[in-house]
C-alpha cells in the first residue's frame, strides 16, 4: 500500500466507511419501514398474526425477492400462484395479509436486508444479569436459638463440672462444707426458669390468641405462579387493568382469563424480565407458568391459532384477603370515594413475586386509619363529593376557623353499624 | 394432685392457642368462631362449596365473564348496537355515530376518559398514543406486536365506529376489551382518542366550551335515554 500516495489512500478508505455507512442506512431504514408497516402483526423470531420473518428468504417462494415485492403489493392475488402459499394461507384460518402497494421495491429489499442482518436473539448484548436470589430469611433465627441453647447447655455442664472440681480438692484439703444443692432443686435455678417460660410462653400464647381469625403473612400457593412484581411493577401495568371493578364495586373482581389473554395470546414465554423467586428463593420458570394459563384457558399457541373463550376451565385462585363475614367492606367506597391508594391496605403490592396479606385487616386497624384519614371536604370545586354538603355545623366550624381539618371519625367512621349490620 | 392437674390444663391451653393462632405460607390460619367468620351464603369470589364440590358453580355452567348475560343491557347503559364479531358487524359499525360526541366539552367527563384510556390502552399504544408503551418499548418490552400508533394517519383514517368495534371484538393481535369497558366508556375512549389526534384545534374548542358544559352533559344523557 505504500506506493499509493497518501491522498488515495484517504480516499479509499473514505469510500469504504461511505460504502459501510450506506448499508447500515440501508438496513437502518428497513428497520424503521419494518417496525411502521409489518412489525404490528409479524416479528423476527415469534409467530404473531403473521409467521415469524428470520430466515424469510430461504423459504418457499421468497428465495426470489421478486416474489415477495408481488406478494407485498398484493398477497391475495399471489396466493393461488404457489403451491407454498396456497398452504400457507390454508394453515392461517383464511387471514390473509392486507396489500401495501405504497411501499416501493427498493423499500421491500431494505426491510429484507434488515431482516437478514438484524441480530438473532441472545446475541445482542445479554441483558442485566438479575439481583441475585432473595436473602434467605428465617433460618437465621432457627440457627440462632439453637446455638443458644448450645451455649446454655455447656455453660450448664461447666458449672456442674466446676463444683465437682470443687468439692474433690475440698475433700483433698480436708474441709468440710455442707451438702450442695443440686441445681434442679435449687430455688434461685427454678424461680429463674419459672419467670423465662413464663414471659416467653406467654409473648407467644397471647401473639397466637390475638392472631387468631387474622391472616397477616397468609401466602398461599396458587394455580398459577403469578408474579405481581412481573406485570404490576416491572411492566407498569394499572392495578385497575385487571382489577377493573375496584372502583365500582364492593369486590376489585379477580380478572376473567381473557383479561390474561388479551396479552398472553401473544407474549408465550417469559424472556425478558429479572428472575422470579418463590417465597422460599426457589427459582419459577415463567414460560411454564404461561404454559399452565394455556392449559386452563384451552388455548393451543401456533400458526393462525385462535383461542376459543368457550373451551376456558377457570382456575381456582386462592382468595387471600379474607374478612370475617360480620363485617361489611366494600373497595368502591374506599378507592372511589376515599381516594385511597391500593399499596395502604395490600402493601407493596407491585413488588411481590408471591403476593401475602401485608396488613392484620384486624378492626383495631380498620379504625385507626378511620381515626387518622383525613378526608376532602371540598364539595363545591368539581373535584370534591358533594354529598359533604350535608355536613352544615362543620363547613360553618371551617369558616369560623373552629376546624382545620376532618378525618372519617367525624363523619361516622367509628359506628359500629357502619360495618357491623 | 391438683397443682399438677392445674399446670397441665394451662400449658395444654396455651400450646392449644399457640398451634390455632396466626396464618402463615399456606395455612390461613383458625378462626374463633367459624359460624360467623364463613358465610353460608353464596359470596362473590367464595369457594360455593356444594355437596363436596370446590368449584359447584363452574359445574353448573356458571362462569364469570363480567360481560352482561346475552340479551340483556346493563342498568344505566345504552341501547345494545347488535354488533357482531365479523366483517358485516364492522360494515354496522362504520356508520355508528359516537353518542358522546360532545364528550370533549366537559372537563370531569374528559378527564374520566383519559382515566380510562391510560389504564386501558397507554400501557400498549403508549400515554401519547405514540403505539409506545411501556409493554412494547420499541421492541424492548415483552409484547412482541408493534401496537398501532393511534396518532398516525392509520387511526386518524378510521371511523369512530370502527374504533368502538375494535375495543369491542380485538383485532389482530389485540384482543377484547368488552369486559373491562363498558360500551359507553368504550365511547369515552373513543372521544378521548379523537381529542388527542386532532391537535390543536380541540384544545381551543374545550376552552371556550366550558361555559356551556352543563347543556352539552344534559344533551348526552338526553340522547342516552332515547330509545
Amino acid at each position: 500500500m505504500n506506493f499509493l500516495p497518501s491522498n488515495v489512500r484517504k480516499g479509499a478508505l473514505l469510500g469504504l466507511l461511505f460504502f459501510l455507512s450506506y448499508i447500515s442506512l440501508q438496513a437502518q431504514d428497513g428497520k424503521a419501514i419494518f417496525s411502521a408497516n409489518c412489525a404490528s402483526c409479524h416479528a423476527l423470531d415469534k409467530q404473531l398474526t403473521g409467521p415469524a420473518l428470520r430466515g424469510v428468504e430461504t423459504r418457499g417462494p421468497w428465495t426470489d425477492r421478486a416474489n415477495v415485492v408481488k406478494w407485498v403489493h398484493n398477497p391475495g392475488g399471489f396466493i393461488p400462484t404457489t403451491p407454498y402459499t396456497q398452504q400457507l394461507a390454508a394453515s392461517m384460518n383464511g387471514q390473509i395479509m392486507p396489500s401495501f402497494p405504497q411501499l416501493s421495491e427498493k423499500e421491500i429489499f431494505s426491510i429484507l436486508d434488515y431482516i437478514k442482518s438484524a441480530p438473532a436473539p441472545g446475541a445482542g448484548p445479554a441483558t442485566p444479569a438479575a439481583a441475585g436470589a432473595p436473602q434467605e430469611t428465617g433460618n437465621g433465627e432457627l440457627i440462632f436459638g439453637v446455638i443458644s441453647i448450645v451455649l446454655a447447655i455447656i455453660a450448664l455442664i461447666l458449672m456442674q463440672v466446676n463444683s465437682n472440681l470443687k468439692k474433690l480438692s475440698d475433700d483433698k484439703e480436708q474441709i468440710l462444707r455442707p451438702e450442695p444443692v443440686p441445681f434442679w432443686r435449687n430455688k434461685i435455678y427454678i424461680a429463674l426458669f419459672a419467670v423465662i417460660l413464663f414471659v416467653v410462653g406467654g409473648f407467644y400464647v397471647a401473639k397466637s390468641a390475638i392472631g387468631l381469625g387474622r391472616q397477616q403473612g397468609y401466602q398461599p400457593t396458587q394455580p398459577i405462579f403469578f408474579s405481581h412484581k412481573v406485570h404490576a411493577g416491572v411492566n407498569q401495568i394499572n392495578c385497575l387493568y385487571c382489577h377493573s371493578a375496584a372502583l365500582e364495586s364492593k369486590h376489585a373482581m379477580i380478572p376473567p382469563l381473557n383479561v390474561c389473554m388479551n396479552c398472553h395470546k401473544a407474549i408465550n414465554a417469559y424472556e425478558k424480565g429479572p428472575k422470579i423467586y418463590d417465597e422460599n428463593g426457589k427459582e419459577i420458570n415463567g414460560t411454564a407458568e404461561i404454559k399452565k394459563l394455556y392449559d386452563y384457558a384451552g388455548f393451543t399457541p401456533g400458526p393462525g391459532a385462535q383461542w376459543d373463550p368457550s373451551k376456558a376451565r377457570s382456575p381456582q385462585w386462592v382468595k387471600i384477603h379474607n374478612l370475617p363475614d360480620h363485617v361489611y367492606f366494600n373497595h368502591a367506597q374506599h378507592t372511589r370515594v376515599g381516594n385511597v391508594a391500593c399499596q395502604t391496605c395490600h402493601g407493596n403490592i407491585q413488588e411481590m413475586d408471591k403476593v401475602a396479606q401485608a396488613s392484620s385487616l384486624s378492626m383495631g386497624w380498620c379504625i385507626n386509619c378511620h381515626r387518622q384519614q383525613k378526608i376532602a371536604f371540598n364539595y363545591n370545586d368539581s373535584t370534591g363529593n358533594k354529598f359533604y354538603s350535608i355536613y352544615e355545623k362543620f363547613h360553618n366550624d371551617f369558616k369560623s376557623g373552629k376546624m382545620d381539618s376532618l378525618t372519617v371519625k367525624d363523619i361516622g367512621g367509628l359506628e359500629c353499624q357502619k360495618c357491623h349490620y | 394432685m391438683k397443682k399438677i392437674v392445674f399446670a397441665a390444663s394451662v400449658l395444654s391451653m396455651s400450646l392449644c392457642l399457640w398451634s390455632c393462632g396466626g396464618a402463615h405460607g399456606d395455612d390461613p390460619g383458625h378462626a374463633y368462631m367459624p359460624d360467623m367468620y364463613y358465610s353460608r351464603a353464596y359470596e362473590a369470589y367464595g369457594y360455593n362449596m356444594v355437596n363436596g364440590e370446590y368449584d359447584s358453580l363452574r359445574k353448573r355452567g356458571i362462569s364469570y365473564t363480567s360481560l352482561t348475560v346475552a340479551g340483556t343491557v346493563a342498568r344505566g347503559e345504552e341501547l345494545p348496537t347488535h354488533l357482531t364479531g365479523d366483517s358485516a358487524g364492522l360494515k354496522i359499525a362504520n356508520g355508528l355515530k359516537n353518542p358522546l360526541d360532545s364528550l370533549s366539552k366537559v372537563p370531569e367527563q374528559m378527564k374520566e376518559a383519559e382515566r380510562l384510556y391510560l389504564v386501558n390502552c397507554g400501557i400498549c399504544h403508549g400515554t401519547a398514543l405514540d403505539g409506545n408503551g411501556p409493554l412494547y418499548k420499541g421492541g424492548d418490552g415483552p409484547y412482541p406486536a408493534a401496537p398501532r400508533p393511534l396518532n398516525g394517519e392509520y387511526a386518524k383514517a378510521l371511523s369512530d365506529g370502527s374504533i368502538f368495534y375494535t375495543i369491542t371484538y380485538g383485532k389482530n393481535a389485540m384482543g377484547s376489551y368488552a369486559s373491562q369497558l363498558r360500551p359507553e366508556q368504550r365511547w369515552m375512549v373513543v372521544s378521548y382518542i379523537r381529542s388527542k389526534q386532532g391537535g390543536a384545534s380541540t384544545s381551543d374548542s374545550t376552552g371556550k366550551a366550558t361555559q356551556n358544559a352543563p347543556a352539552a352533559a344534559t344533551a348526552t344523557t338526553g340522547g342516552k335515554t332515547q330509545p
